[in-house]
């Protein structure tokens, strides 16, 4: 793909957001969006975790898997990389900032198997990203993700759920928040069109 | 949907045997906001806010306070007396602060109610809104409690 | 072809193991603190192994820091203060402390802190007077239809130290309702003097998940753990008179500063008001009528304040405070030592200052 690494990262964040035009990575999303201090530090460690294994399975898939002729086991070998690299980073936030890892909770390992970690790292090998243009990319994508992430947050700290009816309340009026969200993130389809 | 770890770790602080023997949340499966959700409803029906009704048990808490051991009646109509046992209890809130075990019990002579409280549900009524699962011990109806302090 | 399956195979272990082991080293790096050191006061210090939090590490060395919620974050009786090494305040911590505390900037829950390096800590020195005891239950007696009172005995060699008025923590077993351990406190009721055993009174309290475990489960035999000795309740060595004024389980920490009197002996004038409802809340009526016989001037005033009827009671009525009055003979030199709830000892503070007393003179043991 031509196109410069820059460009990748704000076309990223807005007009292929992973999560409002891809809908990847939405059950952390719509649970943890209940607390906005929550949601900002996933939101950071999800863009941190994208950043990072975009890179790292970019090295794995052009150095280990296409020279050993194993293309057809990335899924499994992406997963892994991921569970590692998770697993890592949790050992890290719980020794240096253990006031997030206490927020955070389960959320953390589940970042695993949030499959915007995942998708990310399929469409750079599908679109055939360089090295540079995956970590714009991941990056660009996690700072998507915690845009969204926020946004609904902020917007459920002001929703008067009793107003909601009953049906919808919780799930069902996040998902038709999102859904709006989505279609207003469509108008910024026009800028760049990388997918 | 899942609840947030915060609500996670507050449900698992009110069941019973985590802070007291008999828990907050009695036999209710609601999620913690419903039960809010529900009761703050029921209370605007009604024409109060938790903060007016906590203010009012609060009122009737100290009054009784320093009897030593007795009850007093209130504006002829309310018998009330406060029982002080040693020890405090967290909020299951963990937002910090401890609160005495003080059992108030309230009987309206005049519409023959009788009800009681402690201090952390009167702490719980006024900041957070919670007057316990339906089935707890000292679950309390707004709309009862109302006719009751009234 | 099977080459082909092999070889891949292979190369799929490969990474896994490889990532697998980087894990195993990121924890052993990231997880393990060592070996650190604890400095307390300056004067001590001890080596303990990083990871655990600084109370959880302190008691395996025996030195027991209060704590009522067993390390949870939810009692802030662990308060400390620590000089170095402790990193900085934890969410979990700020709610409990005040604000001058958080502005000071040393003082720490140490059920929170986590010892990750060498740390130098400053506690109080009694601190070190307070120990963990094992003990089974040689007795359970049946004071009243609400409260008992459960003599300890300390396993070979424990031996407490104790002043009498102060109390100890005792961890409940496990039992159905209850499958945590819970610590709650109690004013020793036993003369410090037997210092291989003790005796705690015990009132039932109807949530109460350490009253029920007592009153419902609890069976001589069975061994049970305590700490103490803590708190700052206890006789002042002066000549003043002195007034107690303690109902139901407050006359616990009564009955050790009398049975010490006992023993070393006193001139001073002394009076014992009891409050209690009815006949049926009165308990140990008769050793304590007695005690009149054995101090030269020492009175016992049960006074019930809604005697049944049928009880025929003769003695005093009403509350304790109208009768300070004819007891006191010189407020300047009277001492009065409370015990019992916070709305008992206003009551009583006040009624007593009304008589004269100094605030300072009034020493009480606080419920709540």
């Amino acid at each position: 793909m031509d196109i410069s690494a820059f460009v990748l990262f704000w076309a990223a964040i807005f007009t292929s957001n992973i999560l409002l035009t891809n809908f990847l990575g939405m059950c952390s999303y719509l649970s943890v969006s209940r607390e906005v201090e929550s949601s900002f530090g996933l939101g950071i460690a999800v863009m941190f975790v994208l950043t990072v294994t975009a890179a790292l399975n970019w090295l794995v898939y052009n150095y280990v898997l296409v020279p050993f002729n194993i293309v057809y086991l990335q899924f499994i070998v992406f997963i892994i990389v991921i569970a590692a690299f998770v697993q890592f980073l949790e050992l890290v936030i719980e020794r240096y900032v253990p006031a997030l890892y206490y927020t955070l909770g389960i959320f953390l390992p589940l970042i695993t198997v949030n499959c915007a970690i995942f998708g990310v790292s399929l469409f750079m090998v599908i679109r055939d990203y360089s090295f540079l243009q995956s970590i714009a990319f991941g990056a660009g994508s996690g700072l998507g993700w915690l845009l969204a992430i926020l946004m609904l947050a902020a917007i459920r700290r002001k929703l008067k759920e009793k107003l909601v009816p009953t049906g919808l309340q919780g799930v069902g009026i996040s998902l038709i928040i999102t859904g709006i969200m989505a279609l207003a993130f469509v108008g910024f389809s026009g800028i760049v069109q990388i997918q | 949907m899942k609840e947030t770890p915060q609500e996670l770790r507050v449900r698992k602080r009110m069941l019973p045997g985590a802070i007291t023997l008999n828990g907050f949340i009695g036999k209710d499966k609601r999620s913690l906001n419903t039960i809010i959700a529900a009761d703050e409803q029921e209370l605007e029906a009604l024409g109060f806010s938790p903060e007016d009704i906590a203010d009012r048990m609060q009122y009737f808490t100290d009054a009784s306070f320093s009897t030593f051991d007795g009850f007093i009646v209130i504006d002829g109509i309310y018998k009330v007396e406060t029982e002080v046992v040693r020890g405090k209890l967290p909020c299951p809130y963990a937002h910090g602060g401890l609160y005495r075990k003080a059992v108030t019990k309230i009987t309206n002579t005049e519409k023959n109610i009788s009800l009681s409280w402690t201090s952390l549900n009167i702490h719980l009524i006024k900041d957070h809104h919670f007057f316990e699962g339906k089935g707890s011990m000292y679950r309390l109806e707004p709309s009862i409690l109302v006719k009751a302090l009234y | 072809m099977i080459f082909v399956i092999l070889k891949d195979i292979a190369i799929l272990s490969a990474i896994s193991t490889i990532l697998a082991l980087v894990m195993v080293l990121a924890q052993r790096w990231l997880s393990n603190y060592g070996t650190c050191k604890i400095d307390i006061n300056g004067k001590r210090d001890v080596s303990v192994i990083g990871g655990s939090s600084l109370l959880s590490s302190l008691s395996e060395k025996q030195i027991f820091l209060p704590s009522a919620c067993g390390g949870r974050g939810s009692c802030a009786a662990c308060k400390c203060k620590v000089l170095s090494g402790g990193g900085p305040v934890l969410p979990t911590e700020r709610p409990l402390l005040s604000k001058e505390e958080l502005s000071a900037g040393n003082i720490r829950l140490a059920c929170q802190v986590k010892v990750k390096s060498d740390i130098s800590i400053e506690i109080p020195s009694s601190i070190f007077n307070i120990r963990r005891y094992h003990a089974t239950i040689a007795e359970i007696i049946d004071y009243t239809y609400d409260i008992k009172g459960i003599t300890f005995k300390f396993d070979d060699g424990e031996k407490i130290d104790f002043l009498a008025g102060q109390y100890v923590q005792l961890e409940t077993e496990p039992y159905p309702e209850m499958k945590q351990r819970v610590v709650r406190a109690y004013s020793i009721s036993s003369k410090p003097e037997i210092n291989d055993a003790l005796q705690l009174i015990i009132r039932y309290v109807p949530d109460g998940i350490c009253t029920t475990w007592v009153h419902k489960y609890l069976k001589v035999g069975d061994k049970v753990s305590l700490t103490g000795p803590y708190g700052d309740f206890y006789l002042r060595e002066t000549d003043a008179d002195i007034i107690f004024v303690a109902g139901g389980s407050g006359k616990a920490p009564i009955k050790s500063i009398l049975e010490h009197l006992q023993i070393v002996g006193t001139t001073r004038k002394m009076t014992y008001f009891f409050g209690a409802r009815t006949v049926r809340d009165l308990y140990l009526t008769d050793e304590f009528k007695a005690l009149e016989d054995v101090f030269p001037d020492f009175k016992y005033e049960p006074v019930l304040s809604q005697p049944d009827p049928n009880d025929n009671w003769s003695g005093k009525t009403g509350f304790v405070m109208p009768y300070f009055k004819e007891t006191i003979r010189d407020p300047k030199n009277t001492e009065a030592y409370l015990c019992g709830s916070p709305g008992m000892i206003n009551a009583v503070t006040k009624a007593l200052m009304e008589n004269g007393l100094a605030k300072e003179k009034i020493y009480y043991d606080s419920f709540g």
